[in-house]
């Protein structure tokens, strides 16, 4: 009894942890993106609230909470309320199964470094980045606002595109370390990480990821110019911070399952395992936001191009050489 | 080389080409992000813009120190956001003139299309930008507010010394005019 | 030998299109019907062409004409190929345009016309963009022209459009072309108010700034201002007008092309008679027993103030200047709470003339004021043109120009601007008159026995007198299309039917495509529908509040205090009502004695149809919508910066809508008050089922009158004068007395000062000459007014305007006579002795 207290209350620590470095780790990103988009354009960007403007973040945050939170008339409300949630919660679920360490051993029993170790936690995190299109077409359909219905539309359509090239790209992964648990997968990256073994693999994820993001160049969702903002153009306050926390927890995440499919996870020498993923984790993003000031928008029919035309097929023929090869070399 | 061959090398050469383009952008980005922001820290440092920049309206006066508003209503018709209205009226001494004209800063847009309609070059944008209110309704500017003591950017021009009419001056004194037609001569 | 109508068309082609019009269309004409806008300056339809500006040149390609053309100037033939876009004529047109502005003043910011000038709109369509000439300009020097036009010659580009309308539209003789050449001039030989009362329309017709609206200068530009069709109430014509306001206020009226009624043009008393929705003194908010309060209050007061009368004690005074809505909804009204019908006419002669006028009218009979210009014979009874329907004089005026004949049988000195004949009769005898001139044109016609054996007998005449009336019987029974106007101003109950049935009789005598047309004028712009719509006189209604027979009253858009020659006996009358409520928007001292005020909207405010005197349904609709004019509202010199959604002053309501809900307080049932009630209201005119009017008026008569054929005149009586003895006859004039436009202040300022008519003989004897001031002594108290003595009229008459500026009013009854010997005159500044009434006073 007293054990499963125990494990209940270290599991809470966990997910409060997590949680905090997440959110923490969020909302700095967004300033730093906005501070990096602002040199790459030669402005200065945030620097007014706190020194280089670090209390930024915080209010922008106090900013969106004070903020009128408006419903549409004849809007679908619940489903207009619940959809932001949808999108923040997928995202931050992601964190769940990543591991971001060696367990541990604290009074004597090892606690792994992993809210969750689920055998099945690539399936996981693909089935959590299907669920985050329900918070994307909802959100839109129920602005009743046709400018959200078409970021909705786009938004569907794309990521629906887009998850099979992800989901193939990450086969030869699961070939390679002969298991769907993060865990796992991560061991099976200590002698090379797979970025060695599989470039073609870890580009099929980037891209696709990228676009999963519906970030530049693949922000057709919200394309500005175009739908004002898309699926969330009807949403304002904390329930619009919801989609722009989610956004940026999902460029995290996206980070950490690049490190952890294909940089060999918290694994690296001389610092510790937690560091050596959140540096792992932050490349990500990072280029992210380089690509962001970089490339400008795709046209629809080049997006749904790339997809069905350009990543399915490779990421289909990686997972035959990968097989061949693997059957090749025993 | 075969024509097959040639035909893939340019494939190639073209795939080479198209690589490069989604490449070289990044390099060009990566510049800027070392290169010295160009921002002016306003309110601290301000810049001094040109004179024909297109901020608060004025309304000026011609060389004699009278209005050069005539009241023509030509800027309230060209103003896209309909922001100036004003009322026509006659001053004692036959002078067509506003009587009251209001500009709502509220709503321009400064597009500068009062300051091109205007035949008597009377109303004017000027560079002064800095003139936000607390409240909404300080925005709306009453033609004391607009009118200055000066000629602004052309400050020689005078609408009536070129006019027919005899607000200042008899007929044929204005500019280029000759004298007025004696009707009742009866020479042919 | 005769054309047929298919011989005098012809087919041309303008710029690759094809049409067809009558032989002799200007081409200019042809091209605009096929939407093709020639440039032109002197062109205008209703003038004609006379080739003074050179604007309208086109290329003739093929065709009987050949080579460059005036296309104002060439008749349309057959086979006629015309280009108006041939690079010669566009060239051709460019370089007058620039010679047209070379002497141009640099002037449009501060020029009226701006926004809808024609030379700038051509300046610019001609490709004249940038002016070339830098050497010096032609300047003239301006005249004052009066106080409705302002002008400014330098503008000029000699059109002679102003010129062409004053002298041949017009009939004016001030105002013209001087000088020749360069020092071409259009203006007076010397300064000074334009005599025409039709003056105004040569600012609609300059095609620059030369001529412009004085009232409105310098005040607004035309696209600034809330526009729309509207209907001229200061006669019963019911001219065609544009109404142009701006915050709140009417800038300007226009005139509205309206080919059957008044053409291109109008009055000045229908152009300058705005205002008085504007006047400080304009009742605006509604009131009970003096105290300012909100419309649903006053109307909860009223009817619960008209709860405790007997129904048959409830009365209604209704005006002939409401829109139709009006009385329809004052007629229902009555009919529902079975009330005294409503009266609409001052006395039982006025209502009994207009009775029988609209009764002698028909569909088949009646004359629009388009047909009087195609009349070639055209009677004119007891009508004075000029004062009682200006256009019609006008008209006139074109027929007399296309060669008709114009005899007027009238007492009154009446001023025409067309070569006239004319026979002067007392009033009372010109039914004696019109019957013997009717036996001598319809002798020996069967079908008018009957007719003819109701007229009354003929005054004794003398013999030249008696040839001429003969004369004039035949040539209307000669005449191709005869006409007759007949007034109900001054007339006797029976003339207006006596003169109908005479232009009946004269359109069935001869073969049938003859035509003969009856134009009655009547009081008021719905004049005709009050009519028909029958009811009783306010004589008899003053009466009956004398002796208790009524005790409430409810007026409505008349204003019959300030109209009455009674208003002692009427104010000691008001104060025996039990009730008085009053819906007006005019000032007037009946809203002082009343306990209840329901402010109504103008015409401007409200819109609303109205029945000219040929029955046409006519449509104003409401401008902009009622408040103080921005003007009046000025906090600091500019208007207050608030946001409100209504501005100050807004509460009039129209009075058919006041009328509605006050039946529905009485509980009337709810009535729909839609177009069918209306329609249902005024039996008389069936075309009103047909829907509300169209662009042009619809005439809503029934085709034949009942019992047409056979008018039974009762024979009248004259009244005794005794010698030396002058009847008093109030009478209208242009200017100054119809009961709207004497309350516009333009009018009211600059109406010329009002004078008292006398003929020749009488003045004579009396010792009295022309443009002496005179003290008339009347039962009210004395009167001073100028003298004009005039040889063309009936003797034995002292015409006197109901002018507001003259202490009229002193009448003090009808029927009134003076003695001649008792007329004195007096030097201007002499003031008459005997107390001032306030009742004429008028700010
Ligand atoms: S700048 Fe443009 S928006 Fe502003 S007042 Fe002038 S015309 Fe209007
Ligand atoms: S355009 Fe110029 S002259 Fe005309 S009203 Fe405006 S400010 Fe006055
Ligand atoms: S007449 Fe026409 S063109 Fe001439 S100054 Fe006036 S608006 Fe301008
Ligand atoms: S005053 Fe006007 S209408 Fe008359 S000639 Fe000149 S431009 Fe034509
Ligand atoms: S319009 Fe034809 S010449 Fe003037």
């Amino acid at each position: 009894m007293s054990l499963w207290l125990a494990g209940l209350a270290l599991l809470l620590v966990k997910i409060g942890l997590v949680l905090f470095v997440v959110l923490t780790g969020a909302a700095y990103l967004v300033l730093a993106e906005r501070k990096l988009l602002a040199r790459f354009q030669l402005r200065l960007g945030p620097n007014r609230a706190g020194p280089l403007g670090i209390w930024q973040p915080l209010a922008d945050a106090l900013k969106l909470l004070m903020k009128e939170d408006t419903v549409p008339a004849g809007a679908d409300r619940p489903l207009f309320l619940a959809a932001p949630a949808m999108s923040a919660a997928t995202a931050m679920l992601i964190f769940a199964v990543v591991p971001f360490g060696d367990s541990l051993t604290i009074a004597g029993r090892p606690v792994p470094l992993v809210v969750a170790d689920v055998s099945v936690g690539l399936l996981f995190v693909l089935a959590l980045s299907s669920i985050g299109v329900y918070g994307v077409v909802l959100g839109g359909w129920a602005s009743n606002s046709s400018f959200s219905l078409l970021g909705a539309i786009r938004g569907g359509a794309q990521m629906i595109s887009y998850e099979l090239p992800l989901a193939l790209s990450l086969a030869p992964v699961v070939m390679l370390a002969g298991s769907f648990s993060l865990v796992d997968i991560v061991s099976a990256q200590a002698g090379c990480p797979f970025i060695v073994k599989q470039p073609a693999a870890f580009l099929i994820f980037c891209v696709s990821a990228l676009a999963e993001s519906k970030r530049l160049p693949f922000d057709l969702p919200e394309a500005e110019n175009e739908l004002m903002a898309g699926y969330h153009t009807e949403y304002s306050g904390m329930r619009f911070g919801l989609y722009f926390v989610g956004e940026y927890v999902n460029m995290i995440a996206l980070g950490c399952l690049v490190a952890v499919f294909f940089l060999g996870g918290w694994r690296g020498p001389l610092l510790p395992p937690f560091v050596w993923l959140m540096l792992k984790a932050a490349l990500v993003p990072l280029v992210l936001i380089w690509v962001r000031a970089t490339l400008p928008r795709l046209r629809f029919d080049q997006l749904m191009h790339s997809s069905w035309k350009v990543l399915t097929p490779l990421a289909l023929a990686n997972i035959l050489v990968t097989g061949g090869l693997m059957a090749a070399l025993g | 080389m075969l024509p097959e061959m040639v035909k893939l090398r340019r494939k190639g050469e073209e795939l080479l080409e198209d690589g490069l383009g989604l490449l070289r952008p990044f390099a060009t980005t990566l510049g800027m992000l070392f290169t010295r922001p160009i921002t002016v820290q306003y309110p601290e440092e301000k810049r001094v813009l040109p004179a024909r920049s297109r901020g608060r309206i004025i309304l000026t006066r011609s060389p004699d120190g009278d209005e050069r508003c005539v009241a023509c209503f030509l800027c309230s018709a060209a103003c896209p956001v309909s922001c100036i209205s004003m009322e026509a009226a006659t001053r004692e001494d036959g002078r067509r003139y506003a009587s009251w004209f209001r500009i709502n800063f509220g709503r321009c847009i400064f597009c500068g299309l009062c300051e091109e309609a205007c035949p008597t070059l009377a109303i004017q944008l000027t560079p002064d930008y800095e003139f936000s209110k607390a409240t909404i309704m300080e925005l709306v500017y009453e033609k004391p507010a607009l009118l200055v003591d000066h000629g602004g950017k052309d400050p020689d021009y005078d609408f009536y010394r070129h006019a027919g009419v005899t607000e200042k001056g008899e007929k044929g004194s204005h500019v280029n005019e000759q004298e007025p037609v004696d009707v009742k001569r009866l020479l042919p | 030998m005769s054309r047929k109508p298919e011989e005098a068309s012809c087919r041309l082609t303008i710029d690759g299109r094809e049409i067809v019009v009558a032989a002799d269309t200007p081409v200019i004409d042809a091209a605009e019907r096929l939407g093709i806008m020639i440039p032109r300056f002197c062109y205008h339809p209703a003038l004609g062409a006379v080739g003074a500006c050179r604007m309208c040149a086109v290329k003739f390609l093929d065709g009987p004409v050949k080579g460059l053309q005036m296309s104002c100037m060439v008749g349309a033939r057959d086979g006629m190929v015309v280009s108006t876009t041939n690079p010669e004529a566009v060239d051709f047109r460019r370089q007058v345009v620039e010679w047209l502005m070379a002497n141009h003043p640099h002037d449009c910011p501060v020029c009226d016309e701006g926004g809808h000038c024609l030379l700038q709109d051509e300046t610019i369509s001609g490709g004249h963009a940038l002016r070339r000439y830098r050497g010096p300009k032609r300047t003239y020097r301006d005249q004052d022209l009066g106080p409705f036009v302002a002008h400014e010659m330098n503008r000029c580009i000699h059109c002679y459009r102003c010129a062409r309308f004053y002298q041949e539209v017009a009939g004016g003789r001030d105002y013209g072309v001087l000088s020749i050449a360069r020092r071409t001039y259009f203006g007076r030989y010397e300064g000074g108010r334009l005599e025409s009362p039709f003056a105004g329309n040569i600012i609609d017709l300059c095609p620059t700034g030369t001529l412009t609206d004085k009232p409105s200068r310098y005040r607004a530009r035309r696209w600034d201002l809330e526009r729309g069709p509207s209907v001229c109430l200061h006669c019963s014509l019911g001219c065609g007008l544009t109404v142009g306001a701006r915050y709140r206020e009417v800038m300007k009226l226009e005139a509205r092309l309206n080919p059957e009624v008044n053409g291109h043009f109008i009055c000045d008393r229908g152009r300058y008679g705005f205002g008085y929705e504007s006047r400080p003194d304009r009742p605006r908010q509604p009131r009970v027993d003096g105290r300012e309060t909100i419309a649903g209050a006053a109307l909860a007061a009223l009817a619960e103030g008209l709860k405790p009368f007997e129904a048959g004690k409830v009365a209604m005074v209704g005006g002939t200047r409401s829109n139709l809505e009006t009385l329809a909804a004052l007629l229902g009204l009555c009919r529902d709470q079975g009330w005294r019908p409503p009266v609409f006419f001052r006395d039982a002669r006025l209502a009994g003339a207009a009775e029988s006028a609209a009764a002698a009218l028909s569909g088949d009979l009646v004359a629009s004021l388009a047909d009087v210009g195609r009349a070639d014979v055209i009677l004119v009874v007891c009508a004075d043109p000029l004062a009682e329907a200006p256009m019609l004089a006008l008209s006139l005026r074109r027929a007399a120009r296309r060669g008709a004949a114009v005899l007027v049988l009238d007492h009154r000195p009446c001023d025409l601007p067309c070569e006239a004949e004319r026979l002067t009769f007392a009033p009372q005898e010109l039914a004696g008159c019109l019957s013997r001139l009717a036996h001598a044109a319809l002798r020996g016609r069967k079908e008018a026995a009957a007719y003819l054996s109701s007229l009354p007998l003929p005054p004794d005449l003398l013999p030249e007198t008696a040839l001429a009336l003969d004369t004039w019987g035949k040539r209307l029974a000669e005449a191709r299309f005869p006409l007759v106007v007949c007034g109900t101003d001054q007339a006797e109950p029976t003339l207006p039917a006596l003169a109908g049935g005479l232009a009946r009789l004269l359109a069935g005598s001869h073969d049938q495509d003859r035509r003969a047309g009856f134009l009655p004028l009547l009081p008021g712009p719905n004049g005709l529908a009050a009519a028909l719509a029958g009811g009783g006189d306010l004589e008899a209604l003053l009466a009956d509040i004398e002796d208790g027979r009524a005790t409430a009253l409810l007026v409505v858009e008349s204003d019959l205090l300030s109209r009455t020659p009674e208003p002692e006996r009427w104010l000691a009358a008001l104060r025996k009502l039990k009730l008085l409520a009053v819906c007006d928007h005019l000032p007037s001292p009946l809203l002082e004695a009343a306990h209840v005020v329901l402010p109504s909207r103008t015409v401007f405010e409200a819109g609303g149809h109205f029945v000219n005197q040929e029955g046409r349904l006519q449509r104003a609709m409401p401008v902009f919508s009622p408040g103080l004019p921005m003007g009046r509202t000025l906090r600091e010199g500019h208007p207050p910066r608030l946001f409100m959604s209504c501005a100050p002053g807004s509460e009039p309501r129209p009075a058919a809508d006041w009328l509605k809900d006050l039946a529905g307080l009485l509980g009337a049932g709810g009535r729909a008050g839609d177009w069918a009630d209306l329609a249902a209201a005024f039996p008389g005119l069936p075309g009103l089922a047909a829907g509300p009017a169209p662009e042009n008026g619809r005439r809503c008569l029934p085709e034949t009158a009942p019992g047409a054929d056979a008018p039974s005149v009762a024979k009248t009586g004259s009244p005794d004068v005794p010698p030396d003895h002058l009847q008093v006859l109030l009478v209208e004039r242009t200017f100054g007395t119809e009961e709207l436009s004497c309350r516009a202040p333009l009018l009211a300022a600059s109406a010329p000062e009002p004078w008292v008519d006398l003929a020749a003989a009488d003045a004579g004897k009396a010792g009295l000459a022309h443009g002496a001031w005179l003290l008339v002594p009347l039962p009210g108290g004395p009167l001073r007014a100028r003298l004009r003595v005039h040889q063309d009229m009936a003797p034995g008459l002292l015409l006197l305007p109901r002018d507001p500026r003259l202490l009229w009013q002193r009448l003090a009854g009808t029927g009134v006579l003076v003695e001649l010997l008792r007329l004195h005159a007096i030097t201007a500044e002499e003031e008459p002795a005997g107390e001032d009434t306030t009742l004429e006073a008028e700010p």
